[in-house]
């Protein structure tokens, strides 16, 4: 076989891309349309990272298999933002630079989230947060392609403040002590539950306040000081790793028969914990727990989440589906995937039906009003899940709980 | 201060004490013999909990006959992963610059983790408490956690056996004479080469024992490696690098360190280890125990 002459494999190459260009590439990427997700899928909050993209993958699964979006079929990308703002940031933009994403589905830390904002803004992209919740997110890195669907860490200490200042009030309770990890998280979400606790009108003192560290591995120390205090109360703003460690140690000190506490135990640290997690403790959820909504959507949900990961959804995965049903949404109310479209049909507070419920989102800040969930931890290990549940679940009203639009407005950017 | 709150705090901070001696005492070992920074010592710590976590889950039938083999196995296990350390990596960086050891070892934390996060997943995982050790014990009108008392024995048994193997064997003496003058301990006929992968097997061992003992009273999961390390080094420094006895003070010391700041000055009482650090070098730069560095 001769060779061709090199000037012709030059035009030919050069036909041939063309035609790819002009036909191939974009008949192909008309096929798919793409969503980012830059999360934690490595480290100390990896496990809230996976559960909410594989949350968002079941939402994106059903789309599909009910004929996708507007005739196209939703592809869901990740990548792992490793708890860094920069690393997010850059995920973000190439997301939205090579892979032409349409949506963004947030991290799990806040401090990503409101840099990851500024990206979605920049790009007139829509940003969904799912996991990381404070207070800023929808406050000072507000924009309009911003949406929150998960309470706010303002939310979720007055939900709590509610719920104790009515026992506070029934038992006379009068003492109090925290334990909180030494971060802006952790004292924020002390102070929020004390000036709650005060708006509800209970006078507590304050005996005691611990700060470990994020992922101290020892809270003895802690544990002894707080019991030498003999609280009525204890409220612990620890989660996750820390949760299952200082548990663990109040158990063999005997804190939980002494004292009534107050922890965030959710899903994934009460599968850890298993049948010792404190039965009886008060504990909340940013997300109802699946087999308190007696709906044909979630029964499914669960059922397929089971089955494909071999465990029951919990309230990350709940929240990372919810967040892409907010986007499809928006994509169906404006008739198009087109970022500033989506985000004006968004914006104006639209009613949105979900797997966990439908609810508004605010027109002043785009956070969903959505409820947090108190309730106490089962006096029996469930024999089906393996672990304790929350039982006797209460809903907090948002209404009762938000930060008014007024003072979120103050926060917010001014035009 | 009533004497049984005092009696609590004490406690309290000794069993924290105790868990960070059984993780110093190898990292300090390693330091003293070898001059090698180890820092993927605080992945043999993660590592052997993980395996005790893999290894009570997968035979529940017994919970406390599995929790006591795996106490044995997962030690050994990260004994073995040591000394392959070592002799594929370690050996061929001795007589170079330390930096070099420093930096293959953080290269080594990051692969374990990376090992760990396939392995065993980013969930976390809890080990329950065996049988034989839950509840408490009551003494001064205070209820005191019997597995946090068998923490304490565990730890003072591994000083006692260490103290016995380095004073009273051969092995011992020689470790302290490969610190002293490796050359010399070569021309005499030891093989300073196996010595060293010895010593730095049994400093996995030790990790491998806090990991396995730890496990039951805190969550598995990635990151306990990087997280034990930095205490872990902060009580080595306080103590002097490369003694053994030193670990031991300086756990004492920040265990009832961090218990005083706890009750104190609660705000603070995260910085307060590392208050105790500082002073500690102010007064005595090369720890309590430590040899200042030989020169030359």
């Amino acid at each position: 076989m001769t060779a061709l002459p090199i000037k012709t494999q030059v035009a030919a190459t050069a036909l041939l891309g063309g035609l790819a260009l002009a036909f191939g590439a974009p008949a192909l990427a008309a096929e798919t349309v793409n969503v980012g997700m830059s999360t934690s899928l490595t480290g100390p909050v990896a496990q809230l990272g996976i559960a909410s993209k594989d949350g968002a993958q079941m939402a994106i699964d059903r789309i599909n298999k009910d004929g996708g979006l507007l005739g196209k079929q939703i592809k869901l990308l990740t990548a792992d933002g490793q708890l860094k703002p920069n690393t997010g940031v850059t995920n973000v933009r190439n997301f939205v630079l090579a892979d032409h994403a349409v949506a963004i589905v947030g991290p799990v830390s806040s401090a990503v989230g409101i840099a990851e904002a500024g990206v979605a803004a920049q790009y007139q992209v829509p940003i969904f947060f799912n996991t990381s919740n404070d207070v800023d997110q929808t406050g000072k890195a507000f924009s309009k392609y911003a949406f929150q669907v998960v309470p706010s860490t303002y939310m979720e200490p007055h939900a709590m403040a509610l719920y104790v200042a009515k026992l506070f009030k029934q038992h006379h309770w009068k003492t109090l002590y925290t334990i909180a990890p030494n971060y802006a998280f952790g004292h924020s979400t002390v102070e929020q539950f004390l000036a709650g606790l005060k708006q509800d009108g209970v006078d507590v003192d304050v005996v005691g306040q611990q700060w470990p560290q994020l992922g101290a591995s020892d809270y003895t120390q802690y544990i002894s000081a707080i019991m030498a205090k003999s609280p009525d109360f204890v409220f612990a703003a620890e989660y996750g790793g820390d949760l299952i460690t200082f548990t663990k140690q109040a158990e063999g000190a005997g804190l939980f028969k002494k004292t009534q506490v107050l922890a965030d135990y959710w899903p994934l640290a009460l599968e850890a914990l298993g049948a010792s997690a404190p039965a009886g403790a008060i504990t909340d959820d940013r997300a109802p727990p699946f087999y308190t909504v007696k709906t044909k959507e979630m029964d499914q949900f669960a059922q397929a989440f089971h089955a494909k990961y071999q465990r029951w959804p919990g309230t990350w995965a709940i929240l990372g589906y919810s967040a892409v049903q907010t986007w499809a949404q928006g994509v169906q109310k404006a008739g198009s995937f087109d970022g500033t479209k989506v985000a004006d049909a968004l914006g104006d507070g639209p009613m949105i039906k979900t797997v966990r419920g439908d609810f508004k989102l605010r027109a002043c800040d785009h956070l969903a009003e959505i409820p947090v969930y108190m309730g106490v931890l089962s006096k029996d290990v469930d024999a089906k899940y393996g672990r304790r549940v929350m039982a006797d679940v209460v809903a907090q009203p948002s209404d009762k709980i938000m930060l008014s639009c007024t003072a979120k407005q103050a926060m917010q950017p001014q035009a | 201060m009533s004497l049984d709150t005092v009696a609590t705090l004490v406690f309290s901070g000794l069993t924290s004490a105790s868990l960070l001696f059984l993780v110093a005492a190898g990292l300090t070992l390693i330091f003293g013999a070898m001059h090698i920074v180890n820092i993927a010592h605080g992945s043999f710590y993660m590592l052997a909990a993980f395996v005790v976590a893999s290894l009570t889950q997968s035979m529940a039938a017994d919970s406390t006959a599995v929790f006591w083999l795996s106490l044995l196995v997962a030690p050994i296990l990260v004994g073995v992963l040591g000394m392959l350390t070592e002799v594929l990596v370690l050996r061929r960086l001795y007589g170079r610059e330390p930096l070099l050891g420093l930096l293959a070892t953080f290269g080594l934390l990051y692969l374990f983790e990376g090992i760990a996060l396939i392995v065993w997943g980013g969930q976390y995982r809890s080990i329950p408490i065996p049988h034989a050790l839950q509840g408490h014990v009551q003494a001064v009108g205070e209820a005191f956690s019997i597995y946090n008392l068998f923490v304490i024995a565990i730890a003072i048994a591994v000083g006692l056996f260490l103290w016995w193997l380095l004073q009273r064997t051969q092995l011992g003496w020689r470790v302290r004479a490969a610190v002293e003058d490796p050359e010399t301990l070569a021309a005499s006929g030891t093989n300073v080469r196996r010595l060293f992968t010895a010593v730095f097997a049994l400093g996995a061992v030790l990790a491998g024992i806090a990991g396995a003992v730890t496990g039951p009273i805190e969550s598995i999961t990635t990151g306990l490696d990087a997280q034990i390390l930095v205490e872990a080094f902060i009580v080595v420094v306080i103590g002097g690098l490369g003694s053994v006895p030193g670990a031991a003070i300086g756990a004492v010391v920040i265990g009832l360190f961090e218990t005083a700041g706890v009750i104190w000055a609660p705000s603070f009482a995260s910085a307060f280890i590392y208050v105790a650090m500082i002073l500690v070098l102010i007064i005595r730069p090369s720890g309590l125990l430590g040899v200042t560095e030989r020169v030359g």
